[in-house]
């Protein structure tokens, strides 16, 4: 029976020399192979690499300076579009207004995110399952991260603003 | 991700996790086949059942930067997974799925991973995971790569 046997795989290089000869012949295939893949098939890898990549960030937030928001939008474009006018046109904004987008000089509106939604359902539709809310989650786990992590800015100002009149201690 | 009880066909809800250090005390030999103590200093992972702690899987990775892959160095099921008795199905799958979820994430379109079974056993993954052979190493790529994890994704 084939099933006693798939109880495991020991696929261990024995040696460098085995390791470099496997290496050798299986790009060599690969590459072959690689020739004839689709484009569609490489936008479907380019979606699902930034659906894993989102649910990385969202499980586990990286504290930083980049706009991990902009960046996957940056990925999710251009896996799509050979040029950026040509999703800024499919959801009816500018080139100058998403370019201010993608360069973190103007925030995205919430009707920007709404067609991002939409636009997002119809490509990732038989590419992977990939939730809608998806992208409002990466924005505001920004938003947290970006406050937490910002806190000695504008802590100092805010704080002798607020006070607490009805208790003085609990 | 989900794997299946046999006798019921009932399906539990699974998780992927790294491996700890205390966990090798419990990956002997004679209950996961192979010395797992030598693979500490790689990339390990377990499967269990979410919210239980028994492991009912472990896989070793490498990931292979220049050659966008990663190659499955050692894997298997606990041993009452094993064989037409086994009590849980799906363990291998989810496992090799959870290989390829990390290279489609690190290489995008060039992903690959790889594993070299014993010569018994190629027909049976090329025919199971749709994989390539070259040589006695069988690989899955994009296209096929990207239909197993949403295989296993959506069971």
């Amino acid at each position: 029976m084939i099933h006693d046997f798939e109880y495991g795989v020991d696929s261990r290089y024995k040696n460098k020399k085995e390791r470099e000869s496997d290496s050798v012949a299986l790009m060599q295939a690969r590459l072959e192979r690689m020739k004839a893949i689709p484009r569609e098939q490489i936008i479907r890898a380019k979606l699902l690499q930034l659906k894993l990549k989102m649910e990385a960030y969202l499980k586990e937030p990286v504290y930083d300076n980049n706009n991990h928001f902009t960046d996957f939008l940056e990925m999710y474009i251009d896996a799509i579009y050979p040029q950026r006018s040509k999703f800024a046109e499919d959801i009816n904004v500018t080139p100058v207004f998403l370019s201010q987008i993608i360069n973190n000089h103007r925030e995205p509106k919430e009707e920007f995110i709404l067609k991002l939604m939409i636009h997002s359902e119809k490509m990732f539709k038989n590419v992977c399952e990939f939730h809608k809310k998806t992208w409002y989650q990466v924005y505001y786990q920004e938003k947290i991260s970006d406050t937490m992590s910002s806190q000695e800015q504008w802590r100092p100002g805010i704080e002798k603003q607020v006070k607490i009149s009805e208790l003085s201690e609990m | 991700m989900n794997i299946e009880e046999v006798s019921t066909g009932k399906f539990f809800p699974i998780k992927i996790v790294p491996v700890e250090k205390a966990d090798y005390k419990f990956l002997v030999k004679s209950r996961y086949f192979f010395n797992w103590k030598d693979e500490q200093n790689e990339e390990v992972y377990k499967l269990t059942i979410k919210g239980e702690n028994e492991i009912l899987g472990v896989i070793s990775l490498e990931r292979i930067y220049a050659e966008w892959r990663v190659h499955i160095r050692l894997l298997s099921v606990s041993k009452e997974n094993k064989g037409s008795k086994k009590k849980f199905d799906k363990i291998a799958g989810n496992l090799i799925a959870h290989a390829a979820k990390i290279a489609v994430a690190e290489y995008g379109e060039l992903a690959c991973i790889s594993l070299r079974p014993k010569t018994e056993l190629t027909q049976y993954y090329i025919e199971k995971y749709k994989m390539n052979i070259t040589g006695i190493t069988l690989s899955l790529e994009v296209p096929e790569i990207i239909d197993l994890i949403n295989l296993f994704d959506n069971n």
